[in-house]
């Protein structure tokens, strides 16, 4: 007896955390099954569903949203939200690898195309159901076929739906500049890279923001390196004075120029950007602090104190999302900068319209999802044209205004004291939904959206030079081989960890002269030229198709 | 009695292990961790021949070294301090205080070190610029990333560690103390003659097991500290493996890498316990 109780203890305790365990892993499928058994005959002959979402940190509780509400009732479908703001890469792998997932999962990208060859058998090819029960995912792959491109995986089969959202501009980076420091200086608008460094040192050395203190301004600023690549509102875009056009923010360095795939990281015009970068920061007019501080930083610094502003020249998405409500008047936008007054290279931008108006996977359903053609129903709604106006901008009513003629227009924010930006993220799925925006659709836009098309405007000369098909990656119409898919990401993370520790050295400390053939040969060494022969050949592929 | 233990550790110790199988085959989701195609030892010779190994190796074995070779003593002569401290009201204070540190989340720490150290807000940044320093950002240089890791790290777990020298040193017999004194020993040579030798044993094993983490470097702190700039120091082991298995989805490989690492830690702790039993007879087995 007296052995016995500690056994017995023992075994308890292991059990207890066994079914501790594996109870937290199966919470979401133990719930769907039973949601699903009882699902056809709950009350009001609704179907019960399981979801994911993957939403902004600032999103509001889906239960808040009544277009979302109003959509379910119509499909016949009432789902069970499992919201994720953080993390959703661990979460992911845990779930992934579990086998266990529910029955839709919504977000941009939130399952990739490489976890879907990952592991197949996971999610439902939708091909037949799109034709079945959704006339209006079917109407946006006639209307736009690249969209088709976009769901369409190398066997054919389409698992996640892609989505359009039409209106955004070309270029998610803006160049902006203090014009209020700028006249305060009796200063011209910079025009090419001395001018710019010239204005810079104008606004270090003789007190630009005009509040005493010579030493509090900042002359340029730019968004934080990650150590896993570079992204927007990064000076990489002065390679657009280069003639480089950047796609997508160009992370990994990859970019086309005239129908050839090649990689800015091992490119001469690339030498000379970082050259310039590292003169404007040896003269102290790069924020010391520009790679080791965070995004949340990033942005407050540029907000100033009050009506001081302490940043002179940078990037960002819009004037008010950088700087403030107070700072925004004092920010004009630039346009793309020459590298000399005498340089003969066709100026380029970083070319976004693709990812900024397509994505895909926003949706996909579980293999093993009981009632399919009601979550595709359900899934038909979100592309109604109505609905995806909605999922975009928020509940007609509260959000959006119905003109009564057709036409339709984005209300001001119901809250005072947010942007138009914030207020959106905020009350609906935005950007992260599903959505389907019709181009014949008539919609008066936000004040935020008016004004990025404004600030927009000096960059569109780069950007309309821009020729879509031989200039731009169009990485999100390419899918690449597992295997190559494997092979090229083992290579892109070894290239970046060496390239990203370059670039912000040669930046900050210099010493690029004489350390760029050895590392040329490095990058070689890990097998860029492989990466660049694979995407070369996808690329072709893709352009003969086309 | 030690049936229940033997249940526990077969149960959470041995039997998840056959997952390392993974580490020698193509990861088949389809088919589970066992199913996949056997690739024998393919990924672990990936890995050695990665362009990355040699700094890999490198920067984990400097990172953990180094840990050990300041982080080790530290406690120890913590602990002999206060020891020598007679008041028992402020032995226990700064007892208490030395040990709350240890009770901060490593985000938290990782933040406050952010702060701290800004060269333009901070006012670590802040004595330096008095000092004639200015331009050195401690948080972007290579050179600064291992002394700030590891003395942040001693700041940190320094107190909690001396507890269990505390606790082995309460042990002498006070007597030894008297008779020590009786002939002539000042302060110093009582810590050297008594206090040293009736903790030596603790210090051995405690330094065997830590040999067995070389490579073990914490995965959660060198990856919130990694910058763009510390890269070429930052990047270890472990945070290699994150990139590779969470981020690109190489279960294999990255289990690989993993095996490899916890290989290398398990040389070293053996070896370790061999020296120590030949030298002092002091041993794990």
């Amino acid at each position: 007896m007296k052995k016995a109780v500690p056994i017995l203890l023992t075994l308890g305790l292991g059990a207890a955390l066994l079914a501790g365990c594996s109870g937290s892993a199966n919470n979401e499928s133990g719930s769907a099954a039973a949601g699903n058994e009882s699902g056809n005959n709950a009350a009001g002959g609704k179907v019960k569903l399981t979801a994911i979402i993957t939403k902004h940190p600032l999103t509001e509780e889906l239960a808040k949203m009544k277009w979302l509400q109003d959509a379910e009732d119509r499909a016949g479908v009432d789902i069970q939200w499992q919201e994720v703001t953080a993390d959703w890469d661990q979460k992911k792998g845990a779930l992934l690898a579990g086998g266990d997932v529910p029955d839709l999962i919504v977000g941009p990208n939130a399952i990739s195309d490489a976890d879907i060859a990952q592991f197949p058998g996971l999610f439902q090819d939708l091909t037949d159901l799109v034709a079945k029960d959704a006339p209006n995912v079917q109407a946006m792959f006639n209307d736009k076929p690249e969209t088709k491109v976009i769901a369409t995986q190398t066997d054919g089969k389409i698992y996640g739906l892609p989505k359009y959202q039409r209106f955004w501009p070309a270029t998610a980076t803006r160049q902006f500049i203090n014009q209020k420091w700028l006249d305060h200086l009796g200063l011209k608008m910079p025009t090419t890279w001395d001018e710019l460094f010239n204005v810079l040192k104008a606004f270090k050395d003789q007190d630009a923001n005009g509040n005493g203190d010579p030493n509090d301004e900042i002359p340029m600023d730019f968004a934080p390196t990650g150590t896993g690549g570079f992204g927007y509102f990064q000076p990489t875009v002065l390679l657009g004075s280069e003639g480089i056009t950047l796609t997508d923010g160009s992370g990994t360095g990859y970019f086309v120029e005239d129908g050839k795939v090649k990689n800015f990281l091992t490119d001469d015009r690339y030498k000379q950007m970082v050259e310039f970068l590292h003169k404007c920061y040896a003269a102290g007019l790069i924020n010391p602090e520009v790679f080791t501080q965070d995004y949340t930083k990033f942005q407050s610094v540029a907000r100033g104190t009050g009506d001081t502003a302490k940043v002179g020249f940078t990037w960002g998405w819009e004037v008010t999302d950088r700087f403030g409500n107070q700072l925004a008047p004092q920010y004009t936008s630039v346009a793309p900068l020459k590298v000399s007054a005498d340089s003969t290279a066709k100026l380029s931008w970083d070319y976004d319209y693709n990812s900024l108006n397509y994505g895909s996977n926003m949706v996909v359903m579980s293999a093993k999802t009981k009632n399919k053609d009601a979550a595709m129903k359900f899934i038909n709604e979100l592309y109604d044209p109505k609905v995806s106006m909605q999922v975009l901008f928020g509940s007609l009513g509260t959000n959006i205004k119905d003109n009564g003629d057709g036409s339709y227009t984005v209300l001001p924010p119901a809250d005072k004291n947010m942007d138009p930006g914030t207020w959106k993220w905020t009350s609906t799925w935005a950007d992260n939904g599903p959505m389907y925006i019709a181009d014949s659709l008539k919609l008066t836009l936000g004040t935020d959206m008016q004004s990025v098309g404004k600030q927009t405007e000096p960059l569109m000369g780069a950007l309309g030079a821009v020729n879509p098909r031989t200039d731009v990656l169009p990485s999100m119409f390419i899918k690449y081989s597992t295997d190559d898919n494997n092979a090229m990401s083992l290579v892109n993370t070894n290239m970046m960890t060496l390239a990203i520790a370059k670039y912000s050295q040669w930046i900050t400390k210099g010493g690029i002269e004489n350390e760029w053939d050895g590392y040329v040969k490095n990058l070689e060494k890990i097998g860029l030229p492989n990466n660049l022969k694979i995407m070369q050949k996808y690329y072709d592929d893709y352009k003969s198709k086309a | 009695m030690v049936f229940p233990a033997i249940v526990v550790v077969l149960l959470f110790n041995y039997v998840p292990m056959y997952g390392i199988q993974l580490a020698f085959r193509d990861y088949d989701f389809t088919k589970g961790l066992t199913g996949g195609a056997w690739r024998g030892l393919h990924y672990f010779e990936q890995f050695v021949t990665n362009y990355m190994f040699a700094d890999l190796m490198k920067n984990t074995v400097t990172i953990s070294l180094a840990t050990i070779i300041l982080g080790f003593p530290a406690p120890i002569v913590l602990a002999l301090i206060l020891n020598q401290v007679k008041w028992r009201r402020a032995k226990k204070t700064l007892q208490t205080t030395v040990y709350l540190p240890h009770f901060i989340s490593i985000v938290v720490m990782v933040g406050l070190l952010n702060v701290l150290l800004s060269p333009n807000t901070g006012i670590v940044g802040h004595i330096l610029d008095w000092l004639g320093w200015g331009d050195f950002n401690m948080l972007a240089s290579t050179r600064a990333f291992v002394p700030v890791y590891v003395l942040s790290d001693i700041w940190q777990h320094c107190g909690w560690n001396s507890i269990i020298y505390l606790a082995a040193l309460s042990t002498v017999d006070p007597q030894l103390y008297d008779s020590a004194k009786i002939d002539g020993a000042g302060r110093w040579q009582t810590i050297l003659h008594v206090d040293l030798p009736a903790i030596k044993p603790t210090i051995i094993i405690l330094f065997i097991l830590s040999m067995g983490n070389v490579l073990g470097t914490g995965f959660e702190k060198v990856f919130l500290m990694q910058n763009a700039l510390n890269l070429p120091v930052s990047e270890v082991i472990v945070t290699y493996v994150y990139k590779i298995g969470i981020i690109s989805n190489q279960f294999s490989y990255s289990a690989a890498i993993g095996l490899f690492n916890t290989l290398i830690n398990f040389i070293f702790l053996v070896a370790m316990n061999a020296i120590s039993r030949r030298a002092s007879n002091i041993s794990l087995w």
